[in-house]
């Protein structure tokens, strides 16, 4: 891919303002979440701090992807008379992850289906200008290289960039990033080899301390198959008994889609209303007269889980987790995705062995 | 922008009859040309109150309007059950995969309903009567709580039984004087010898647990599991699989059914419940 090199941010997320509202990561308490950059500030977001750099978010932000494109609450119709559709600005994301952009490969999937074309998702994505970058400083609860993930993207980004000694490699993704980039040649120098270089080295060191984090989380056969194989474990039902249904892990995973439809009525108008909702909740499947496939948490869980990896991987071809870990960092529980898969992983070894030794 | 696949067509109860004390069939008039496939489903919309998914009832050769036969079963329901003709609702859809009728050609089509199941059923036997020489025979077996809770009694008590081709049978679990019929759950009603399992196919629509027993009874007569359609019943709300309310295992009922064979879904747990 094609690489150019810029030596400061500020004139380059200017540029990137001015064709739109532009979101940049800034941080709130320990994590980052996106705020609108103001260029005209007299203080960069602190997000920013460019004499140091510490601030660059080196790790994903708290808030999932999802909220540009799916916002927790919209209008979904309008009736007697349908709404104007809404006019749609372009605007920029900066900061967005690997796992990020992952999670919009899956969202994709879903929301731009033929002939179910969402066309409030698709409104949004087609103005969306992407300015990723890469992550180098993994948390403790990420396991994204687990779920074949890598910490920098190589697809699903306009423009990516990596920071480096003295300034940031650019790499350019799309049409629409190297037409930015032409429009603003004046911003972008020649990527050096050295910088180049330095790049690839954070990229695998990154890897490394991807790989160390996780070392434990190693499994015998693809993920897929290990729950297809487990899935009447009670493993689910154990694990989720310390869940207290906040439903946060499903809010804030950027690849969960459930939605809520509801109906409500204004001043002149009936409206539709889509909702984020959670398939973690009690009543989420529950019919009129009180049928209900899922009333015990534990089979909640291991439908949510089945989902991820089994159920849309079969559909889409995509597992429906990235290895953010949000999960893991919002509830307020004690459920671990990943212990989940450990536990599963070690009773699959157990009933292989059983099998060997019954057969033998 | 892309059309609004969440926006329903503005609609018109023009009429509405009582069934049984806890059904009414509406017939309801859309503003734009509807069309369903027979075992399809929409969703349809008491504006500002809620929405909730339907089988019409009626046949789909009726393209001018379309019957829904609601129970009052929850929320929305009530509410709809104080509708008045003239009421305006919006539909969406239709959705989903209904009964693939021309693969019943030449076959015996078994038909097992309970309660406000027949109204899906209604459909499927309008269609099949409709071309009834296609078909070896149509079995049905149906049942109601009590002769009161029969739906669609002026023809399920006179024209539908005189078809020819068509063999009916019914059963109440609660009998009253009137009644001189089966008494017992349709299970009983149901024989091995109602069609040659070898060439027929059976359809099954009902409640939760009717549908388990009628579906172990068809089991046990020796009908295949591919060869029994079963109507499931999940809480279909976006009607094109993205929601998620109503998966059974990698099935989106709404999208990938509501009509399942029983091979495709008796892996998945609980889905009687």
């Amino acid at each position: 891919m094609e690489t150019v090199f810029i030596n400061e941010l500020k004139p380059f997320l200017d540029a990137v303002a001015e064709s739109g509202d532009l979101y940049v990561p800034k941080k709130s308490e320990q994590h980052f979440v996106f705020s609108r950059y103001d260029p005209s500030a007299n203080t960069p977001v602190s997000a920013f701090a460019e004499s140091t750099g510490v601030e660059f978010n080196n790790i994903r932000a708290c808030t999932p992807v999802k909220e540009f494109l799916f916002p927790l609450r919209e209008l979904a119709a309008v009736f007697p008379e349908p709404m104007e559709p809404e006019d749609v600005k372009p605007f920029a994301v900066f900061g967005l992850k690997e796992c990020d952009l992952r999670s919009l490969d899956i969202l994709d999937k879903v929301f731009t289906e033929e002939d179910f074309e969402d066309p409030f998702y698709i409104a949004r994505r087609e103005k969306m200008f992407i300015i990723s970058s890469d992550c180098f400083d993994p948390g403790e609860s990420c396991f994204c290289n687990v779920i074949e993930g890598k910490a920098y993207p190589d697809h699903g980004f306009d423009l990516n960039l990596t920071q480096v000694n003295n300034g940031f490699v650019v790499e350019i993704g799309s049409q629409k990033g190297r037409e930015f980039v032409e429009k603003h040649s004046e911003l972008f120098t020649k990527a050096s080899g050295e910088a180049l270089a330095e790049r690839d080295r954070l990229r695998t060191k990154t890897l490394e301390q991807l790989e160390k984090n996780n070392a434990e989380l190693k499994f015998d056969t693809p993920i897929r198959d290990m729950m297809d194989k487990t899935e009447t474990s009670d493993v689910y039902d154990v694990e989720a008994t310390t869940c207290i249904e906040c439903q946060a892990c499903t809010r804030i995973c950027p690849t969960c889609h459930c939605f809520y439809l509801y109906d409500t009525r204004q001043k002149d108008y009936f409206a539709k209303m889509k909702m984020w909702d959670s398939c973690m909740r009690m009543a989420y499947a529950q019919v009129a007269g009180g049928a209900n496939p899922r009333k015990v948490l534990g089979d909640r869980l291991r439908h949510r889980l089945m989902h991820k990896f089994v159920y849309f991987l079969d559909r889409y071809g995509l597992q429906m987790c990235i290895g953010c870990g949000r999960c893991v960092d919002a509830e307020a529980g004690d459920v671990d995705i990943r212990v989940v898969l450990k536990k599963l992983n070690e009773e699959l070894g157990k009933t292989k062995v059983k099998a060997k030794s019954g057969g033998s | 922008m892309k059309p609004n696949l969440y926006q329903p067509i503005n609609s018109e109860i023009v009429d509405i009859i009582d069934e049984s004390p806890t059904i009414k069939s509406y017939v309801v008039v859309a503003e734009q040309p509807f069309k369903f496939e027979t075992g399809q489903f929409v969703e349809m919309t008491l504006p500002g109150e809620g929405e909730a998914p339907f089988t019409p009832s009626s046949s789909p050769a009726d393209t001018e309007k379309m019957e829904i036969s609601i129970m009052k079963a929850g929320r929305v329901t009530d509410l709809l059950h104080t509708c008045k003709k003239g009421q305006k609702v919006g539909i969406r859809g239709p959705y989903g995969h209904g009964y693939p009728v021309e693969s019943f050609i030449g076959k015996e089509v078994y038909i097992v309903s309970g309660g406000v199941g027949l109204a899906p059923i209604r459909s499927l036997f309008l269609t099949l009567v409709d071309r009834i020489k296609d078909f070896k025979s149509v079995v049905c077996r149906y049942g109601a709580r009590t002769p009161e809770d029969f739906i669609y009694k002026k023809t399920l008590f006179g024209p539908w039984q005189k078809i020819n081709g068509v063999d009916m049978k019914l059963t109440v679990d609660k009998a009253n004087g009137q009644w001189n019929g089966n008494v017992g759950v349709v299970t009983t009603i149901l024989a091995p010898n109602d069609v040659n399992i070898k060439n027929a196919v059976a359809v099954v629509c009902g409640p939760p647990i009717m549908m388990k027993f009628v579906t172990l009874k068809l089991l046990e007569f020796g009908f295949a599991d591919k060869d029994i359609y079963l109507s499931m019943e999940k809480n279909m709300s976006c009607g094109f699989g993205k929601c998620g309310h109503c998966m059974i295992g990698k099935y989106y009922v709404c999208k990938d059914g509501p009509v399942f064979t029983y091979d495709q879904i008796k892996g998945y747990p609980k889905i009687w419940d």
